[in-house]
Protein backbone atom coordinates (compact mmCIF):
# COMPACT_ATOMS: atom_id res chain seq x y z
CA UNK A 1 0.00 0.00 0.00
CA UNK A 2 1.37 3.39 -1.01
CA UNK A 3 0.96 5.85 1.86
CA UNK A 4 2.86 8.87 0.55
CA UNK A 5 -0.21 10.45 -1.13
CA UNK A 6 -1.97 10.43 2.23
CA UNK A 7 0.91 12.30 3.86
CA UNK A 8 1.04 14.77 0.96
CA UNK A 9 -2.68 15.32 1.31
CA UNK A 10 -2.36 15.78 5.08
CA UNK A 11 0.34 18.40 4.75
CA UNK A 12 -1.67 20.34 2.17
CA UNK A 13 -4.93 20.05 4.14
CA UNK A 14 -6.45 22.79 6.28
CA UNK A 15 -5.02 21.04 9.35
CA UNK A 16 -1.52 21.09 7.92
CA UNK A 17 -1.89 24.74 6.94
CA UNK A 18 -3.12 25.69 10.41
CA UNK A 19 -0.35 23.75 12.17
CA UNK A 20 2.30 25.39 9.98
CA UNK A 21 0.93 28.92 10.01
CA UNK A 22 1.29 29.71 13.72
CA UNK A 23 4.43 28.60 15.55
CA UNK A 24 2.82 29.57 18.85
CA UNK A 25 -0.19 27.31 18.32
CA UNK A 26 2.10 24.44 17.39
CA UNK A 27 4.11 24.97 20.58
CA UNK A 28 0.96 25.01 22.74
CA UNK A 29 -0.30 21.80 21.14
CA UNK A 30 3.13 20.32 21.74
CA UNK A 31 2.79 21.22 25.43
CA UNK A 32 -0.46 19.24 25.59
CA UNK A 33 1.30 16.37 23.82
CA UNK A 34 3.99 16.41 26.54
CA UNK A 35 1.50 16.74 29.41
CA UNK A 36 -0.48 13.82 27.99
CA UNK A 37 2.80 11.89 27.73
CA UNK A 38 3.37 12.44 31.45
CA UNK A 39 -0.16 11.30 32.31
CA UNK A 40 -0.12 8.32 29.94
CA UNK A 41 3.30 7.21 31.13
CA UNK A 42 2.38 7.84 34.76
CA UNK A 43 -0.74 5.67 34.62
CA UNK A 44 1.13 2.90 32.77
CA UNK A 45 4.07 2.98 35.20
CA UNK A 46 1.86 3.05 38.29
CA UNK A 47 -0.30 0.13 37.08
CA UNK A 48 2.69 -1.95 36.05
CA UNK A 49 4.72 -1.24 39.18
CA UNK A 50 1.69 -2.29 41.22
CA UNK A 51 1.45 -5.56 39.26
CA UNK A 52 5.15 -6.08 40.01
CA UNK A 53 4.43 -5.45 43.69
CA UNK A 54 6.68 -2.39 43.88
CA UNK A 55 4.30 0.46 44.81
CA UNK A 56 0.92 0.87 46.55
CA UNK A 57 1.09 -2.70 47.78
CA UNK A 58 -1.53 -1.94 50.44
CA UNK A 59 -4.08 -1.04 47.75
CA UNK A 60 -5.64 -3.95 45.79
CA UNK A 61 -4.11 -4.14 42.30
CA UNK A 62 -7.64 -4.31 40.83
CA UNK A 63 -8.30 -0.84 42.29
CA UNK A 64 -5.03 0.53 40.91
CA UNK A 65 -5.67 -0.88 37.42
CA UNK A 66 -9.28 0.35 37.33
CA UNK A 67 -8.31 3.90 38.32
CA UNK A 68 -5.25 4.19 36.10
CA UNK A 69 -7.00 2.66 33.07
CA UNK A 70 -9.64 5.40 33.18
CA UNK A 71 -7.03 8.16 32.94
CA UNK A 72 -4.93 6.20 30.47
CA UNK A 73 -7.87 6.41 28.07
CA UNK A 74 -8.12 10.17 28.50
CA UNK A 75 -4.36 10.62 28.07
CA UNK A 76 -4.31 8.46 24.95
CA UNK A 77 -7.14 10.50 23.40
CA UNK A 78 -5.31 13.78 24.16
CA UNK A 79 -1.93 12.55 22.98
CA UNK A 80 -3.40 11.18 19.73
CA UNK A 81 -5.37 14.34 19.00
CA UNK A 82 -2.38 16.63 19.63
CA UNK A 83 -0.14 14.23 17.71
CA UNK A 84 -2.37 14.28 14.63
CA UNK A 85 -2.39 18.09 14.69
CA UNK A 86 1.40 18.25 14.96
CA UNK A 87 1.92 15.67 12.22
CA UNK A 88 -0.06 17.90 9.85
CA UNK A 89 2.73 20.47 9.94
CA UNK A 90 5.52 18.06 8.99
CA UNK A 91 3.65 15.18 7.33
CA UNK A 92 5.97 14.62 4.35
CA UNK A 93 9.06 14.85 6.54
CA UNK A 94 7.54 12.26 8.87
CA UNK A 95 6.84 9.91 5.98
CA UNK A 96 10.60 9.68 5.33
CA UNK A 97 11.52 9.43 9.03
CA UNK A 98 12.30 5.89 10.21
CA UNK A 99 11.73 6.74 13.86
CA UNK A 100 8.22 7.93 13.04
CA UNK A 101 7.37 4.53 11.58
CA UNK A 102 9.01 2.75 14.51
CA UNK A 103 6.87 4.85 16.83
CA UNK A 104 3.65 4.20 14.89
CA UNK A 105 4.38 0.47 14.87
CA UNK A 106 4.97 0.55 18.61
CA UNK A 107 1.84 2.63 19.14
CA UNK A 108 -0.30 0.17 17.14
CA UNK A 109 1.18 -2.69 19.12
CA UNK A 110 0.62 -0.83 22.39
CA UNK A 111 -3.03 -0.06 21.63
CA UNK A 112 -3.66 -3.69 20.60
CA UNK A 113 -1.89 -4.87 23.74
CA UNK A 114 -3.81 -2.57 26.10
CA UNK A 115 -7.31 -3.06 24.68
CA UNK A 116 -6.85 -6.62 23.42
CA UNK A 117 -4.88 -8.20 26.27
CA UNK A 118 -4.08 -6.12 29.33
CA UNK A 119 -7.45 -4.49 29.91
CA UNK A 120 -9.71 -7.51 29.24
CA UNK A 121 -7.52 -9.71 31.41
CA UNK A 122 -7.02 -7.32 34.32
CA UNK A 123 -10.48 -5.79 34.48
CA UNK A 124 -12.42 -9.03 34.07
CA UNK A 125 -10.55 -11.40 36.36
CA UNK A 126 -9.52 -11.22 39.98
CA UNK A 127 -5.77 -10.79 39.91
CA UNK A 128 -5.26 -13.50 42.54
CA UNK A 129 -6.65 -16.05 40.08
CA UNK A 130 -4.06 -15.13 37.42
CA UNK A 131 -0.63 -16.79 37.40
CA UNK A 132 1.69 -14.27 39.16
CA UNK A 133 4.34 -14.75 36.48
CA UNK A 134 1.79 -13.93 33.79
CA UNK A 135 1.04 -10.67 35.65
CA UNK A 136 4.74 -9.83 35.89
CA UNK A 137 5.27 -10.61 32.21
CA UNK A 138 2.28 -8.44 31.36
CA UNK A 139 3.69 -5.54 33.40
CA UNK A 140 7.19 -5.77 31.93
CA UNK A 141 5.83 -6.06 28.37
CA UNK A 142 3.66 -3.00 28.92
CA UNK A 143 6.57 -0.95 30.30
CA UNK A 144 8.83 -1.93 27.39
CA UNK A 145 6.20 -1.12 24.74
CA UNK A 146 5.27 2.31 26.07
CA UNK A 147 8.83 3.31 26.88
CA UNK A 148 9.79 2.42 23.29
CA UNK A 149 6.92 4.45 21.85
CA UNK A 150 7.91 7.50 23.91
CA UNK A 151 11.62 7.12 23.16
CA UNK A 152 11.03 6.73 19.40
CA UNK A 153 8.77 9.78 19.60
CA UNK A 154 11.52 11.89 21.09
CA UNK A 155 14.02 10.55 18.61
CA UNK A 156 11.92 11.70 15.62
CA UNK A 157 13.29 15.15 16.35
CA UNK A 158 16.91 13.97 16.39
CA UNK A 159 16.88 11.80 13.28
CA UNK B 1 18.81 50.84 43.03
CA UNK B 2 16.56 48.22 41.46
CA UNK B 3 17.58 49.36 38.01
CA UNK B 4 21.20 48.69 38.85
CA UNK B 5 20.66 45.38 40.66
CA UNK B 6 19.27 43.59 37.61
CA UNK B 7 22.18 44.36 35.26
CA UNK B 8 24.60 43.35 38.02
CA UNK B 9 22.85 40.03 38.51
CA UNK B 10 22.68 39.53 34.76
CA UNK B 11 26.39 40.18 34.37
CA UNK B 12 27.14 37.82 37.22
CA UNK B 13 25.04 35.05 35.70
CA UNK B 14 26.55 35.67 32.28
CA UNK B 15 30.12 35.47 33.56
CA UNK B 16 29.24 32.23 35.34
CA UNK B 17 27.86 30.95 32.03
CA UNK B 18 30.99 32.00 30.13
CA UNK B 19 33.15 30.31 32.74
CA UNK B 20 31.19 27.04 32.30
CA UNK B 21 31.20 27.46 28.54
CA UNK B 22 35.01 27.61 28.51
CA UNK B 23 35.21 24.13 30.02
CA UNK B 24 36.19 21.33 27.67
CA UNK B 25 33.39 19.06 28.88
CA UNK B 26 30.73 21.62 28.18
CA UNK B 27 31.80 21.90 24.54
CA UNK B 28 32.32 18.14 24.22
CA UNK B 29 28.81 17.46 25.48
CA UNK B 30 27.25 20.09 23.24
CA UNK B 31 29.06 18.80 20.17
CA UNK B 32 28.72 15.08 20.96
CA UNK B 33 26.94 12.96 18.41
CA UNK B 34 24.62 11.12 20.79
CA UNK B 35 25.32 11.96 24.42
CA UNK B 36 23.50 15.28 24.41
CA UNK B 37 20.49 13.66 22.72
CA UNK B 38 20.50 10.87 25.30
CA UNK B 39 20.60 13.29 28.22
CA UNK B 40 17.88 15.39 26.63
CA UNK B 41 15.72 12.30 25.98
CA UNK B 42 16.17 11.12 29.56
CA UNK B 43 15.12 14.58 30.75
CA UNK B 44 11.94 14.47 28.63
CA UNK B 45 11.04 10.82 29.20
CA UNK B 46 11.41 11.12 32.97
CA UNK B 47 8.36 13.41 32.77
CA UNK B 48 6.42 10.15 32.79
CA UNK B 49 7.84 9.23 36.19
CA UNK B 50 7.98 12.60 37.93
CA UNK B 51 5.06 14.46 36.40
CA UNK B 52 3.09 11.23 35.96
CA UNK B 53 3.13 10.55 39.70
CA UNK B 54 2.52 14.22 40.50
CA UNK B 55 -0.52 14.31 38.20
CA UNK B 56 -1.99 11.24 39.90
CA UNK B 57 -1.52 12.83 43.34
CA UNK B 58 -3.04 16.13 42.14
CA UNK B 59 -5.96 14.33 40.49
CA UNK B 60 -6.61 12.53 43.79
CA UNK B 61 -6.66 15.90 45.56
CA UNK B 62 -9.18 17.09 42.98
CA UNK B 63 -11.32 14.01 43.69
CA UNK B 64 -10.88 12.63 40.17
CA UNK B 65 -8.90 9.41 40.70
CA UNK B 66 -8.51 6.79 43.47
CA UNK B 67 -11.51 8.23 45.32
CA UNK B 68 -11.83 4.95 47.27
CA UNK B 69 -8.24 5.22 48.55
CA UNK B 70 -7.34 7.75 51.33
CA UNK B 71 -5.70 10.85 49.85
CA UNK B 72 -2.72 10.60 52.19
CA UNK B 73 -2.12 6.97 51.15
CA UNK B 74 -1.92 7.97 47.47
CA UNK B 75 0.39 10.90 48.25
CA UNK B 76 2.66 8.84 50.52
CA UNK B 77 2.93 5.76 48.28
CA UNK B 78 3.74 7.80 45.19
CA UNK B 79 6.17 10.09 46.97
CA UNK B 80 9.24 7.89 46.43
CA UNK B 81 8.77 7.23 42.68
CA UNK B 82 7.96 10.93 42.22
CA UNK B 83 11.12 12.03 44.02
CA UNK B 84 13.24 9.55 42.05
CA UNK B 85 11.86 11.07 38.86
CA UNK B 86 12.43 14.58 40.19
CA UNK B 87 16.05 13.81 41.04
CA UNK B 88 16.72 12.46 37.54
CA UNK B 89 15.05 15.50 35.97
CA UNK B 90 17.06 17.96 38.05
CA UNK B 91 20.34 16.11 37.39
CA UNK B 92 19.79 15.88 33.62
CA UNK B 93 18.52 19.47 33.65
CA UNK B 94 21.79 20.68 35.16
CA UNK B 95 23.76 18.70 32.58
CA UNK B 96 21.70 20.26 29.77
CA UNK B 97 22.37 23.72 31.20
CA UNK B 98 26.06 22.89 31.49
CA UNK B 99 26.19 21.86 27.81
CA UNK B 100 24.72 25.16 26.55
CA UNK B 101 25.24 27.64 29.40
CA UNK B 102 25.39 31.04 27.68
CA UNK B 103 22.35 30.72 25.45
CA UNK B 104 20.34 29.13 28.27
CA UNK B 105 21.26 31.90 30.72
CA UNK B 106 20.02 34.47 28.22
CA UNK B 107 16.88 32.52 27.36
CA UNK B 108 13.68 34.31 28.33
CA UNK B 109 11.87 30.94 28.41
CA UNK B 110 14.46 29.39 30.69
CA UNK B 111 14.14 32.32 33.06
CA UNK B 112 10.35 32.03 33.19
CA UNK B 113 10.75 28.29 33.70
CA UNK B 114 12.99 28.82 36.73
CA UNK B 115 10.49 31.28 38.24
CA UNK B 116 7.64 28.81 37.68
CA UNK B 117 9.73 26.00 39.18
CA UNK B 118 10.28 28.07 42.33
CA UNK B 119 6.55 28.88 42.49
CA UNK B 120 5.65 25.20 42.03
CA UNK B 121 8.15 24.28 44.75
CA UNK B 122 6.64 26.78 47.22
CA UNK B 123 3.14 25.53 46.34
CA UNK B 124 4.25 21.93 46.96
CA UNK B 125 5.74 22.80 50.36
CA UNK B 126 2.57 24.66 51.43
CA UNK B 127 0.54 21.71 50.15
CA UNK B 128 2.53 19.29 52.30
CA UNK B 129 2.14 21.50 55.35
CA UNK B 130 -1.62 21.69 54.82
CA UNK B 131 -1.86 17.94 54.39
CA UNK B 132 0.06 17.27 57.60
CA UNK B 133 -2.02 19.83 59.51
CA UNK B 134 -5.24 18.19 58.36
CA UNK B 135 -4.68 15.13 60.63
CA UNK B 136 -6.88 12.86 58.59
CA UNK B 137 -10.18 14.72 58.97
CA UNK B 138 -10.85 14.65 55.21
CA UNK B 139 -8.44 11.90 54.26
CA UNK B 140 -11.16 9.45 53.26
CA UNK B 141 -13.39 11.98 51.53
CA UNK B 142 -13.63 11.24 47.82
CA UNK B 143 -13.31 14.99 47.24
CA UNK B 144 -10.89 16.90 49.51
CA UNK B 145 -11.76 20.42 50.86
CA UNK B 146 -11.69 23.37 48.49
CA UNK B 147 -8.38 24.87 49.66
CA UNK B 148 -6.62 21.59 48.76
CA UNK B 149 -8.37 21.37 45.42
CA UNK B 150 -7.20 24.92 44.68
CA UNK B 151 -3.62 23.98 45.58
CA UNK B 152 -3.83 20.88 43.35
CA UNK B 153 -5.21 22.91 40.46
CA UNK B 154 -2.47 25.50 40.93
CA UNK B 155 0.12 22.73 40.97
CA UNK B 156 -1.18 21.34 37.66
CA UNK B 157 -1.16 24.81 36.09
CA UNK B 158 2.35 25.65 37.31
CA UNK B 159 3.82 22.37 36.10
CA UNK B 160 2.08 22.75 32.76
CA UNK B 161 3.82 26.12 32.57
CA UNK B 162 7.17 24.54 33.42
CA UNK B 163 6.75 21.97 30.62
CA UNK B 164 5.62 24.64 28.18
CA UNK B 165 8.47 27.08 28.87
CA UNK B 166 10.95 24.19 28.97
CA UNK B 167 9.91 23.14 25.48
CA UNK B 168 10.09 26.76 24.28
CA UNK B 169 13.78 27.08 25.19
CA UNK B 170 14.46 25.35 21.87
CA UNK B 171 12.73 28.16 19.93
CA UNK B 172 14.89 31.21 19.18
CA UNK B 173 12.09 33.82 18.91
CA UNK B 174 13.41 35.90 21.81
CA UNK B 175 17.14 35.19 21.61
CA UNK B 176 19.47 38.12 22.22
CA UNK B 177 20.61 38.34 18.59
CA UNK B 178 17.04 39.17 17.52
CA UNK B 179 15.67 42.70 17.27
CA UNK B 180 13.67 43.01 20.50
CA UNK B 181 12.20 45.78 22.65
CA UNK B 182 14.41 46.93 25.53
CA UNK B 183 12.35 45.25 28.26
CA UNK B 184 12.77 41.86 26.60
CA UNK B 185 16.53 42.35 26.45
CA UNK B 186 16.30 43.26 30.13
CA UNK B 187 14.17 40.21 30.98
CA UNK B 188 16.39 37.85 29.01
CA UNK B 189 19.54 39.43 30.46
CA UNK B 190 21.01 40.45 27.09
CA UNK B 191 23.67 42.63 28.69
CA UNK B 192 25.47 43.71 25.50
CA UNK B 193 22.28 44.51 23.64
CA UNK B 194 21.06 46.59 26.58
CA UNK B 195 24.31 48.55 26.56
CA UNK B 196 23.68 49.48 22.93
CA UNK B 197 20.50 51.29 24.01
CA UNK B 198 22.41 53.53 26.43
Amino acid sequence: MELLPFFEWLEASALGEAAKAYGGVFAVVQMFHLLALALLGGTVILGDLRLLGLVMTDVPSETVIRNTQKWFNAALALIAASGIFMSGAVAIKLYYNEMYWAKMTGLGLGIAFVYGVRRPLLLRFEHATINPWALRLLAVTSLIIWFSVAACGRWIGFS
Amino acid sequence: MQARMAPMLNELLLSLAHWLDAMTWSTALHESLYLYAWVESTHVLTLMVFLGMLFIIDLRMLGLIFTEVPASAVAERLDVPMLIGFTVMVATGFILYFAIPVRTTQSLWFRIKVVLLIAAGINALLFRARMKAADGSWDRDPKPPQRLRVAAGLSLALWAGVVMTGRMIAYDWFDCHKQLPYFLYWAAGCVDEMARFE
